[in-house]
């Protein structure tokens, strides 16, 4: 407990310093999120080549923009939805051609994944199958918006309550839910077009 | 219970526990059941993506970054100094050619030199001359214009 009260007068001393023009100390702060910024990234915008120099991208705006961090949420959420807006802008920008996955599975390969993928943390996937799942998904990902995009991606990859969602997009949680809510069935919805367009 | 209920409570509880009534429905409709597979299937790749290895950051990323920012800041810093003096330079010239071009209009304007333009044209008359020139006309014929002393 005396060890995190530490870290956050330690984290909060950086900030000021940072805030006073010392950029040295935004050092330490980049090597703490360095993680967390870098898996919203690649989550949200699943290209692992261009993770280091968006995440870098980020950390920039970041600095420019310190001085008007006002403490008022974490700095971790603050650094975040810088992330999610900076991820939200290059989607725009490289918007997904529209793909087809689902023609290219087999029928029986098909079934066999929503076999196991019904069982509880989808039990008995191999490492192939698990390559399958996540191309099918990451795919899916890419042909949904960018808002039901990065909604999906905090809550179902980044494992963000819908809490830290609304404090992150600066939305009531009540909202979040409804917005979580229609994205998944938007994407259960294009899936099953997707489907007919393959048959 | 229809097809848009169940549809709305897979989506909502995403995962979690349905109803009786819910599976009931399910199991009589090929459409909810294929819903409900998806969502299933769904969930697995999320899963799946999920325990994905995120990539890390190349050695040094941090203090490669710091140096960028401090190469940025310099930058900046120099960039803004020639801004301002430029700047301000600009601003110079524009007011030297204003002050030019208004000393340059001013002469044939205006009541003071009125009567000096007038004078140098030979427009003047006799009771005009009368009047002081504030600028090279002799204070002494015009007492009145001299403060704080009465006339004669």
């Amino acid at each position: 407990m005396a060890r995190l009260e530490s870290e956050v007068t330690r984290e909060i001393e950086w900030i000021r310093s940072v805030q006073k023009g010392e950029g040295e100390a935004f050092g330490p702060l980049v090597e703490r999120y360095q993680a967390r910024i870098f898996s919203i990234v690649f989550h949200v915008v699943r290209r692992r080549d261009e993770v280091e120099d968006l995440a870098q991208e980020i950390f920039f705006k970041a600095f420019r923009a310190i001085r008007s961090y006002n403490f008022q949420s974490s700095f971790a959420t603050w650094l975040s939805r810088i992330a999610v807006n900076h991820c939200y802008d290059y989607l725009r920008k490289v918007r997904a051609s529209r793909l087809s996955y689902y023609s290219e599975m087999t029928e029986d390969g098909a079934r066999e994944l929503e076999r196991k993928a019904e069982s509880p943390q989808s039990r008995g996937l191999d490492h192939g199958e698990k390559v399958a799942l996540r191309d099918f998904v990451g795919r899916l990902l890419e042909r949904a918006p960018e808002d039901d995009r990065i909604i999906l991606t905090l809550k179902e990859l980044q494992d963000f309550s819908v809490e830290e969602i609304a404090e992150l997009l600066k939305l009531k949680p009540s909202t979040v839910k409804v917005r979580l809510h229609r994205a998944r069935k938007r994407m259960l919805g294009d899936l099953e077009r997707w489907r007919q367009e393959g048959k | 219970m229809d097809c848009k209920e169940v549809r709305d409570l897979v989506t909502e509880l995403w995962g979690g526990e349905l109803s009786a009534e819910t599976r009931d429905h399910v199991s009589k409709c090929a459409g909810c059941e294929r819903f409900l597979r998806d969502a299933h299937l769904a969930q697995a790749g999320f899963r799946a993506l999920a325990e994905e290895a995120v990539p890390e950051a190349s050695l040094g990323f941090a203090s490669r970054l710091i140096r960028r920012l401090q190469e940025w800041e310099e930058k900046g810093a120099r960039s803004e100094f020639f801004e301002t003096v430029g700047r301000r330079f600009v601003y110079a010239t524009l007011a030297l050619t204003l002050a030019l071009l208004l000393s340059l209009v001013l002469p044939t304007s205006g009541p003071v030199r009125g009567v000096a333009g007038a004078d140098f044209l030979g427009l003047q008359s006799n009771n005009q001359s009368a009047q002081p020139d504030v600028i090279g006309g002799d204070l002494g014929d015009s007492h009145d214009l001299i403060p704080g002393r009465l006339p004669d």
